[in-house]
């Protein structure tokens, strides 16, 4: 029986083509396809628990590990899972991983179990967890479903704590670690001077406002880059219409001739 | 018959699903139970140590029954066996969450001195703490001060406390007879 004859770098490029793709599925969770900043999913613990740095770390770090487990756990069961009882299973599996989430924090970092209090149970109702188990591992392989689970924590961690960063910064004027994760020494960084607190930035009102602010920059960035592509389009078009003429012209003047 | 067959292969999927997370849960919390036991232990030690002083310790202690909020009782001693007081753990929730404190009468004056949260999963925490329990703390007359930011804990917090000391009161009847 004769064998098809792969080309000869046939699996260097697989694999090169497989780690691009991979890198892509990472970053489209960090960047593209954001789940807060872009899809302004999971805003409720967003504006709730970005009080401090430490904090927001705690809670993406908490967030990252229910979604990665249940996106894995969904696509390893996805072609067992009936079509009916797909929600309600996605979501027992989800609720399963916070619970034990819950159940290690409480036990292991009980500073950070206070802290969150209520937001961490939570986590079951989050909609970017049962979104991208119903969007994404239900349809893709289990290392699939990690890495995209993986970069959309990242992406969710990055951005409440660029949030954190700025009401921590502007409501209390330093950055405090060890009050939360208190196996690291505690340390004050005080930025901006004591009495030129705004205190209103560690309010749900300051959140309310960092987020549409952060919003607002995003959505400035992006419409910037539309305008100049648009831009750049159409000067590429007047230019090869120019360029159109001026060969009609050297064709109308060589028929003259 | 075919549907059948069907409806009872996604009940047995659906009830693995559960049992295998049911599983999972009890194994964590074979592993984690112990130490939170003993976190809470250390916030009741440490809630008295806060409230008494950091000689105090407990003679004794005891459920307590037939209250809307107060679960526990501790009496507290010093390091010289004087009776320091009774402190009242009480536990409650509302819309915005759970709370669970410990509030420290004094056995002088029968008198509220301040209190300890254990666990606060309040929405407002943060607010509720600023705003109610540290101004709270430093002065004990202002326990209806409610109105705060995070008023709905604050009122839970209040009748927690009233609660506790009806309790105490009760045990302060009962030890003189």
């Amino acid at each position: 029986m004769m064998q098809k004859q792969l080309p000869m770098h046939s699996g260097v490029n697989k694999m090169a083509r497989e780690k691009g793709s991979v890198r892509k599925n990472f970053l489209k969770g960090l960047f593209t396809e954001n789940p807060l900043l872009v899809s302004i999913l999971g805003t409720c613990p967003a504006l709730a628990t970005t009080k401090t740095l430490e904090a927001a770390l705690g809670m993406g770090f908490l967030f990252t590990i229910v979604l990665i487990c249940s996106s894995m756990l969904v696509s390893l069961l996805r072609k067992i899972i009936p079509e009916e009882i797909r929600t309600p299973a996605y979501i027992v599996i989800i609720a399963t991983f916070v619970t034990i989430v819950k159940m290690m924090t409480n036990a292991f970092l009980p500073e950070l179990y206070s802290t969150l209090g209520v937001f961490i149970s939570l986590i079951v109702v989050n909609c970017i967890v049962l979104g991208r188990a119903e969007a994404y591992a239900s349809k893709n392989g289990v290392f699939d479903s990690f890495i995209d689970a993986l970069g959309m924590g990242v992406g969710y961690t990055l951005a409440i704590m660029l949030m954190a960063l700025f009401r921590e910064l502007i409501g209390t004027g330093a950055f405090s670690f060890g009050t939360i994760f208190t196996f690291i020494p505690y340390f004050k960084l005080q930025i901006i001077p004591a009495s030129y607190e705004i205190s209103l930035f560690q309010t749900p009102a300051g959140a309310f406002i960092v987020f549409a602010l952060i919003l607002a920059t995003i959505a400035f960035i992006k419409n910037r880059k539309a305008e100049l592509k648009a831009n750049l389009a159409k000067q590429e078009k007047a230019r090869k219409l120019a360029e159109a003429q001026a060969a009609a012209a050297k064709v109308q003047a060589g028929g003259s001739k | 018959m075919p549907n059948a067959k069907k409806y009872i292969l996604t009940g047995v999927i659906l009830g693995s699903i559960a049992a295998v997370a049911a599983g999972l849960i009890a194994a964590t919390n074979l592993i984690t139970a112990k130490k939170i036991k003993q976190n809470e232990l250390d916030k009741i030690n440490a809630g008295l140590a806060t409230i008494y002083g950091n000689d105090a310790k407990v003679k004794d202690e005891a459920d307590l029954e037939n209250y809307e909020y107060s679960v526990h009782y501790y009496a507290v001693e010093n390091s010289q066996s004087e009776f320091l007081g009774y402190a009242v753990k009480t536990s409650g929730s509302n819309m915005y969450g759970k709370i669970s404190l410990i509030a420290g009468f004094d056995n002088a004056t029968h008198a509220f001195m301040s209190l300890y949260m254990i666990v606060n999963e309040q929405s407002y925490a943060t607010t509720l703490v600023e705003k109610y329990i540290e101004p709270l703390n430093k002065d004990s007359s202002k326990l209806d001060d409610v109105t705060c930011g995070a008023t709905y804990g604050a009122k839970l917090v209040r009748d927690m406390v009233n609660d506790a000391k009806a309790a105490a009161d009760a045990l302060w009847s009962k030890q003189n007879g």
